[in-house]
């Protein structure tokens, strides 16, 4: 984290051209697999192909999108799937009992945005580096998860709460109507308000950040709740989706979202990235996964492809980042 | 590393006498035999039927146990220093469920070095010496719950299979179960055989994708319930049916065989497990006879038997010594 200074320009909106250079080569590499897999598989090109697999991104691209502000501001949260698979079984327990789903709902959001308030202050008042408050975080959670849940699983919601998961309007899965807006807000959120600028200038200089006025922890408890509050939405897409919720169902979240982000292009750094790219990143983990199902590859092979083009991802953006430099 | 892993043991320890204090609340109060109870998460299902057997098991036999469970699911540091830990407070016997059973190796010479008896349960052990082993067998859950399918098809049709996590002994075995039980059909077709990690998002996920290119799956088989159910949420949200297996005769499974949404469910009853376990252990204490191998044969849960499996663990009860030994011992 010592390399910031040598990392970043001066001012943070200079470096969104070279964003949109980083955008491009990504929408490049989305256009490449999908080629390739409409060569291969008949179906990957069918409309139903492609909302399932907008879908499914969604999912991993709520997670990531709030972690995106996190790592901009150069922290990571690792407790996201923890804090999806908590606040999953609160809002499940909550829909249960009163047979509300929006208090349920808002009981999901409310508990993922608390978790995520704890990590920002974790960060700011007690200065606990991002990686271990999180980190402990994750634990803290995992326990409480388990204690709560001691081996059940909770099952069975209402058809209308079934709807926000599975359900479709026009055609479309209403989880990707939620994608867009998200996409949109999270976008203008960061490239356009000032906020925003000030997230991206806390993550390339923090020292020059404070001295220029920016309010940096509020800005850190803000990113870092804002974090928590969308494991919270993603949370409440699973539960509607899969009708269940286990203790252990963070386990497989976290790392596709801590991946998303950097295959999109966020730099673990700071200062560097866009919300934009997460989406990218979150298809392109997703149409791999999609994929390699088609095509019946073996099993094995599958955590192997996804790791390659994890580091291959983060590998090409750094060279091409240094050559533009 | 190694001081991160001491700090999240005292974490560990912090929260061990909570759950023992609430453990011993619901027990009878006993003065016999400890028996220390290992098992390889607090997150399936399974192993709380295998605590809530054991504890029953001793409760009947005026022993009292404690629960060694990893904080970090399956978790082979943890279960190691968790070994350390009970050679130190020397419990009269052990009940042991490896969360590997190569790797644990070295943790079970430890227990033997110790010279405190411990009966092997669920996961056979690649060493070390036990009194007994109680358990079943994953490759006949797989091939008799696949059977149980494939009758119900009549022997055809596309057959997906949605694998556990790659490597580990319980997939393993089920899935080259299930695979025999597609070879006795030469009419069923394997379609797929893809990655679910025993994840219900991840099985949902493989099976829509699934769908998109095969335009009639007419059985799933699953190598546990979660994955099951998961597949059973992409059929429905398609509009398609098919006829669906889970493993490990889960509530939730129970629930979905009721409803008429899953066919089956393979079952090795952790329950009884938990309970012969226990018992070898406290017989060989007081020196009775005990029964070296128990493999249990697995049960096919559907709609016509599921009843004595839809009853609350509580309300359970253990085999008797005389009804152990007609259960598929050697």
């Amino acid at each position: 984290m010592t390399d910031i200074t040598k990392e970043a320009p001066s001012p943070p909106r200079s470096f969104l051209s070279q964003d949109a250079i980083q955008l491009f080569y990504r929408l490049l590499a989305v256009l490449l697999i999908c080629a390739v897999l409409a060569v291969l598989n008949d179906s990957f090109l069918s409309l139903g192909n492609i909302l399932n697999v907008l879908r499914q991104a969604s999912l991993t691209f709520f997670i990531a999108s709030g972690l995106t502000l996190v790592v901009l501001t150069a922290g990571l949260d690792l407790s996201v799937g923890a804090n999806v698979a908590l606040s999953a079984c609160v809002a499940g327990t909550v829909i249960h009992t009163t047979g509300s789903p929006v208090l349920g709902i808002l009981t999901g959001l409310a508990c993922g945005g608390i978790v995520g308030l704890l990590n920002g202050i974790m960060v700011t008042a007690l200065r606990i580096p991002s990686f271990i408050a999180t980190y402990g975080m994750l634990w803290v959670l995992n326990g409480l998860t388990y204690w709560y849940m001691a081996g059940e699983t909770l099952h069975g919601f209402p058809a209308g709460f079934r709807q926000i998961g599975s359900g479709y309007l026009f055609g479309l899965p209403i989880p990707v109507y939620l994608l867009l807006v998200f996409l949109g807000i999270g976008t203008l959120f960061a490239q356009r308000t000032i906020w925003g600028q000030e997230i991206y200038a806390i993550g390339a200089n923090p020292v020059a950040a404070r001295l220029s006025g920016i309010p940096v922890t509020r800005r850190l408890l803000l990113v870092y709740a804002v974090s928590g509050t969308m494991a919270g939405l993603a949370s409440i897409i699973f539960l509607s989706r899969l009708n269940s919720a286990e203790a252990d169902i963070g386990e497989s979240l976290t790392l596709p979202a801590i991946a998303a982000v950097l295959i999109g292009g966020t730099s673990l750094f700071g200062g560097v990235g866009t919300v934009f790219g997460t989406f990218i990143g979150a298809l392109i983990l997703t149409l791999v996964l999609n994929g390699m199902n088609l095509l019946s590859v073996s099993a094995n092979w599958q955590p192997l492809v996804t790791g390659i083009i994890v580091i291959l991802a983060v590998w090409l953006d750094m060279k091409t980042r240094r050559r533009a430099q | 590393m190694k001081q991160r892993l001491g700090y999240k043991q005292r974490l560990g320890y912090l929260a061990l006498p909570l759950v023992m204090a609430a453990a011993l609340t619901t027990q009878a109060r006993a003065d016999g035999e400890t028996i220390a109870v290992f098992t390889k998460n607090q997150t399936n299902p399974f192993f709380q039927t295998v605590r809530v057997g054991a504890d029953n098991m001793a409760k009947t036999l005026n022993a009292k146990t404690l629960q060694y469970i990893p904080t970090k699911p399956d978790s082979i540091p943890e279960q190691l220093s968790q070994i350390e830990d009970v050679v130190v407070k020397k419990p009269s016997a052990i009940v042991f469920t490896p969360v590997d059973y190569k790797a644990m190796v070295p943790g079970v010479e430890k227990i033997n070095d110790a010279k405190i008896p411990v009966v092997n349960i669920t996961d056979r052990s690649a060493g070390g010496k036990f009194l007994s082993f109680v358990g079943a067998d994953d490759y006949s859950l797989g091939l008799e719950t696949a059977r149980f399918m494939l009758k119900s098809l009549g022997g055809k049709g596309n057959i997906v299979i949605i694998e556990g996590v790659k490597g580990s002994l319980t997939n393993v075995d089920r899935v080259r179960g299930f695979n025999d039980a597609l070879k006795e059909n030469p009419g069923a077709k394997l379609l797929a055989s893809q990655p679910g990690n025993y994840q219900r998002l991840q099985a949902l996920q493989v099976m829509e994708n699934l769908m998109q290119s095969i335009s009639q799956i007419d059985g799933v088989l699953a190598a546990n319930d979660a994955m099951a159910v998961g597949a059973i949420e992409a059929l429905d949200g398609a509009n398609r049916k098919a006829q669906v297996i889970g493993i490990n005769g889960t509530k939730e499974a129970i629930d979905a065989i009721k409803s008429g949404k899953l066919l089956a469910s393979g079952d090795y009853n952790g329950f009884f497990q938990g309970c012969l376990g226990t018992m070898m252990a406290v017989r060989s204490l007081r020196n009775q006879p005990v029964i070296n191998e128990i493999v249990l044969k697995p049960t096919v849960i559907t709609k016509d038997n599921y009843q004595p499996f839809d009853q609350p663990l509580e309300q359970r009860t253990c085999p008797t010594f005389e009804e152990a030994s007609k259960l598929g011992a050697k």
